[in-house]
């Protein structure tokens, strides 16, 4: 632990110094080596990278790298809440027996057949995580998952690798589906529209790509899978496995959840119809649900905010998002941005690619969070080179999303599915097992965004 | 009064090496719900209790899956059941373990069990040996004798 608290001091301080030497000034320096000891925290030490965040911001405000207001300003509370407001809602759902019911729905499905389990557990996990988030969708998807391959006893690490690759890819697709959905919408001024125009349809055909991909790689257990469902014959003790109590409270959340998606989905007509600023109902709508959540069910009020909010790893965003700001605020991002501009030749197309491959690769070692927070304020400093920013934002958000199926530690759905695994089947998951399949899908939809971004009009 | 008054001190333990399955049968003959796993060293290394096997045999994530309602047994709980006898003790144990000295007091104790949820906890010597062990109920009851007698020992 010594050693790699060192190498973190060293490697953030000789940043910090070679950025010196080629000619930034000491505040952007220092707001450099500070995120750059952030990002590092995340990678040394994930258990307690929160405290990286709070010594980096102090030590950014006493040397006046940045100050109160732009720690504040920046630290884009209207992000957070919204994740708040969405936390509670979905703990609501959860308490309702929502998740319970879908693993139901997939244990009850008739007339099991391997391909039939595969098509649907990859788009239920897609659809799930465009709605409610990866981290949540893949809990329930890994319930189901294990529960089928328990009965049919098979192997059920194929198969929790599907849904895996299929819940990441479908995060991209609406500002649900993973924080840097919500963040780059909030930033880049996107609406809810943009994402079911532009982002659903292109998350949805990487999805089938995937699939297809994972239908090949994983012909034997598929295989395998197909002749245990003829010798155990249909899933009947499946079908009654699990039931959730249809009660009142499972209808009216379901009705909330409706309503705020509804509201969501139409957020920008609204905020047009009644003169709001930009993406104002987009924002406010999980706090209007959650606060009704909390009047109904008043007793739990707290326990919803305690217990389904992650304040660890909210308090870590923002933080992170105002070291980013502290980046943008003392112009070290306008130098990046001008010597990527450089790189690219001013050539729009190329710097897609960059902005998409470097995010893509960045993202599967680095949390993606950390990683778009860093983008944000490049990509925000190409405006002022006068560059289309439209289509830089898509590449970021895909690349954020599809890099996180490249490697084990890519996404969090990654790691919280693996970590059941282990626990319950004790199954350790080696680097390089997983390298090869993610490599090749994180590849081949990464390559499917870049075709699009570059020649679909819509995304230029 | 002091916690070594009153506690067990006929400790029935066991090693983590032993299998859980041994384990589970140890506390089916003794009728109780937990305990004390000490190593070779005679440190006290965790506690292994019925809660652990329930942990261990029902899957991880349904506190996570919300409400619902097992209307049949999955077939992976029966499968870890029978591997119980391939997992060691010192797999399923709780680490961390609440104890205390010989020297402390009921109340002392009482207040340790109620803010750490235990339901019996070990006492050690200073060397760090386990001595004795005490329950919720043998805590309640030396309370309760200390009410009706309260001049004894004066």
């Amino acid at each position: 632990m010594l050693k790699k608290f060192f190498f973190l001091i060293l490697i953030s301080v000789s940043i910090g110094f070679l950025t010196m030497r080629i000619g930034l000034n000491s505040h952007q320096s220092i707001a450099i080596s500070i995120f750059c000891a952030s990002i590092l925290g995340t990678l040394f030490f994930w258990d307690f990278r929160l405290s990286f965040a709070f010594l980096g911001i102090s030590v950014l405000l006493l040397t006046k790298t940045t100050n109160l207001e732009n720690v504040i300003k920046f630290a884009s509370l209207e992000v957070i809440l919204f994740l708040v407001g969405m936390m509670v809602l979905v703990g609501q759902m959860k308490a309702a027996g929502f998740f319970a019911w879908i693993v139901q729905l997939i244990l009850r499905i008739r007339n099991m057949t391997a391909y039939k389990f595969v098509i649907v557990i990859s788009f239920v996990s897609a659809i799930l995580s465009t709605m409610t988030s990866e981290v949540v969708s893949i809990i329930f998807m890994v319930a189901a998952v294990l529960e089928i391959c328990d009965y049919f006893e098979v192997e059920p690490l194929p198969f929790i690798m599907i849904a895996i690759f299929a819940t990441n890819v479908g995060s991209a697709a609406t500002v649900l589906g993973n924080p840097i959905g919500i963040l780059i919408a909030s930033k880049a001024g996107l609406t809810f529209e943009d994402f079911i125009v532009k982002a659903f349809p292109l998350a949805m055909v990487c999805l089938t790509a995937t699939v297809a991909l994972l239908l090949v790689w994983y012909r034997k257990p598929i295989k395998q899978l197909e002749a245990n469902i003829k010798k155990f014959g249909a899933n009947e003790m499946l079908v009654r496995l699990i039931s959730v109590p249809p009660e009142k409270e499972l209808k009216i959340s379901l009705v909330i959840f409706g309503v705020t998606l509804l509201f969501i989905a139409l957020h920008h007509r609204l905020e047009l119809l009644w003169g709001l600023e930009p993406n104002t109902v987009l924002l406010i709508m999980p706090l209007i649900s959650s606060g009704a959540v909390m009047i109904w069910k008043h007793s739990k009020a707290r326990e919803f905010i305690e217990h389904d909010v992650e304040w660890w790893t909210l308090l870590f965003f923002m933080l992170l998002f105002a070291q980013a700001g502290t980046l943008k605020y003392t112009g070290a991002t306008d130098v990046l941005a001008r010597n990527l501009a450089g790189v690219a030749g001013n050539s729009p197309s190329f710097l897609i690619g960059i902005v998409l491959w470097i995010s893509a690769i960045g993202s599967s070692i680095l949390d993606n969070v950390v990683l778009v927070a860093a983008f944000i304020p490049v990509i925000q400093s190409f405006q002022g080179l006068n560059l289309n920013l439209h289509p830089l934002w898509w590449a970021l958000l895909f690349g954020g999303c599809l890099g996180g199926n490249i490697t084990l530690v890519g996404s969090t759905a990654n790691i919280v599915a693996l970590g059941i695994l282990e626990k319950e089947r004790n199954i350790r998951m080696t680097f390089f097992k997983w390298f090869w399949v993610g490599l090749t899908v994180g590849l081949v939809t990464t390559v499917f965004v870049w075709i699009a971004l570059l020649f679909l009009p819509i995304f230029l | 009064m002091k916690v070594k008054e009153i506690m067990i001190q006929d400790v029935k333990s066991i090693s983590p090496e032993s299998n859980a399955r041994e384990a589970l049968l140890i506390l089916e003959q003794l009728q109780i719900s937990g305990l004390p796993v000490i190593d070779a060293q005679s440190k006290l290394v965790g506690m292994f209790t019925e809660k652990e096997v329930l942990s261990y045999i029902l899957p991880s994530y349904i506190e996570k899956v919300g409400r619902f309602i097992y209307e049949e047994n999955p077939k992976g709980i029966k499968k870890k059941l029978v591997e119980l006898s391939n997992v060691k003790v010192s797999q399923l144990m709780r680490r961390d373990v609440v104890t205390v000295e010989e020297n402390t007091t009921l109340c002392e104790v009482a207040r340790v069990m109620l803010i750490q949820k235990a339901r019996r906890i070990p006492v050690l010597d200073s060397t760090g040996k386990v001595t004795g062990i005490v329950a919720r109920c043998d805590i309640l009851k030396a309370l309760a004798r200390e009410v009706q007698e309260p001049h004894e020992g004066v």
